[in-house]
């Protein structure tokens, strides 16, 4: 019994320095890097999509430039879409 | 050969070749791995649980740890209503966490520095998700391609770019997964020639950004593997719960 007593007391000690840890990590260097890379990839994939499918339909129709064209901007404004949306949910993150 | 930085991601058959209805079905290294990652989880989940004392030992720790981090996880991101897809998304980031740790050891094969490993996992996440939609809500989960308070001119346009940046989110998923795995192992292949062909002189240089690399890498196939499990669950919440 008297063993279990000291663990408990001994966790509690190390959890309260585990808070104060992590409230001194917040923001932290691998945090970032994850935000980062998710930023940068979804900027880049809708981009990408959006291409694809302009020179999908131009084959389909034969417009051949036309349709790329105006997908590929489409595609880079549904990037910017991605990333302002992915900002303000880490934005919402922060506040609560 | 063994200075090749891209010879390491060859994927090569291991044991007799199988041919069905002219599919390539033979038993590959990356195969292998796959199976050696998930036989890992398996025997960790099983050893960790089989016996429950109250002061855990080590690997009951892990296990408990991993437990409650996905579960948090969930809960932070997703909300409780998506509780019951706990199994799949700790099976997704366990699986891709244990592929990207032991290709960290030397000799070994990295399943996901291939796009196509990536691309599956991420098409599965996708596919499911957007069943999940519709079943939860019908033909108006289609409302999550029209934000409100659009003007009617706007619309169409609109729509072709929600459609877009919905469509591009299995792309980035396996992207970035596959992007980061490649890179890294190329990254410390060249480092590791460097220190081969600088020799005894010059060599320390590229040997000590070696050690540091491989710390960056262990760190960076965490990271992804977190990365790619929160996203799932970013998802799923956008399926449960339309307006959020």
């Amino acid at each position: 019994m008297k063993k279990l007593k000291e663990i408990s007391t001994r966790l509690e000690i190390a959890k309260k320095k585990n808070k104060n840890n992590e409230q001194k990590n917040d923001g932290s260097n691998a945090a970032s890097f994850g935000k980062a890379m998710k930023i940068s990839t979804e900027l880049v994939a809708s981009v990408g999509v959006g291409t694809t499918i302009g020179f999908i339909l131009d084959d389909w129709f034969d417009t051949k430039p036309l349709l790329i064209i105006s997908f590929f901007f489409i595609g880079t404004v549904a990037g910017i879409l991605n990333v302002f949306k992915s900002a303000k949910r880490m934005h919402k993150k922060q506040k609560n | 050969m063994a200075t090749n930085p891209m010879h390491q991601f060859e994927v090569y058959r291991m044991g007799p070749e199988i041919n069905l209805g002219g599919i390539n079905l033979s038993f590959t290294n990356a195969s292998f791995f796959m199976l050696v990652s998930a036989l890992l989880v398996l025997s960790l989940l099983f050893f960790g649980t089989k016996k429950k004392s109250l002061v855990p030992s080590k690997i009951q720790l892990i296990t408990e740890m991993s437990y409650t981090f996905v579960a948090k996880m969930i809960n932070d991101t997703a909300g409780s209503s998506a509780r019951s897809y706990f199994p799949f998304i700790f099976t997704l980031f366990m699986f891709v966490l244990f592929s990207n740790m032991i290709g960290m050891l030397p000799y070994s094969f990295t399943v996901t520095s291939h796009i196509i490993v990536t691309f599956a996992l991420a098409a599965i996440v996708f596919i499911g998700v957007t069943i999940i939609g519709f079943m939860k809500h019908g033909i108006k989960y289609l409302e999550l391609f029209v934000p409100k308070g659009v003007p009617v001119v706007l619309l169409p346009l609109i729509v072709i770019i929600e459609i877009i940046s919905y469509l591009s989110r299995p792309v980035s998923l396996s992207v970035r997964l596959f992007a980061n795995m490649m890179a890294g192992h190329t990254m410390l292949k060249v480092f590791g020639g460097f220190v081969i062909s600088l020799g005894l002189l010059g060599g320390w240089l590229p040997l000590g950004f070696s050690v540091a690399l491989t710390g960056l890498e262990i760190l960076v196939a965490f990271l992804q593997a977190y990365v790619f499990a929160i996203l799932t669950c970013i998802y799923l919440n956008d399926a449960l719960n339309l307006h959020h």
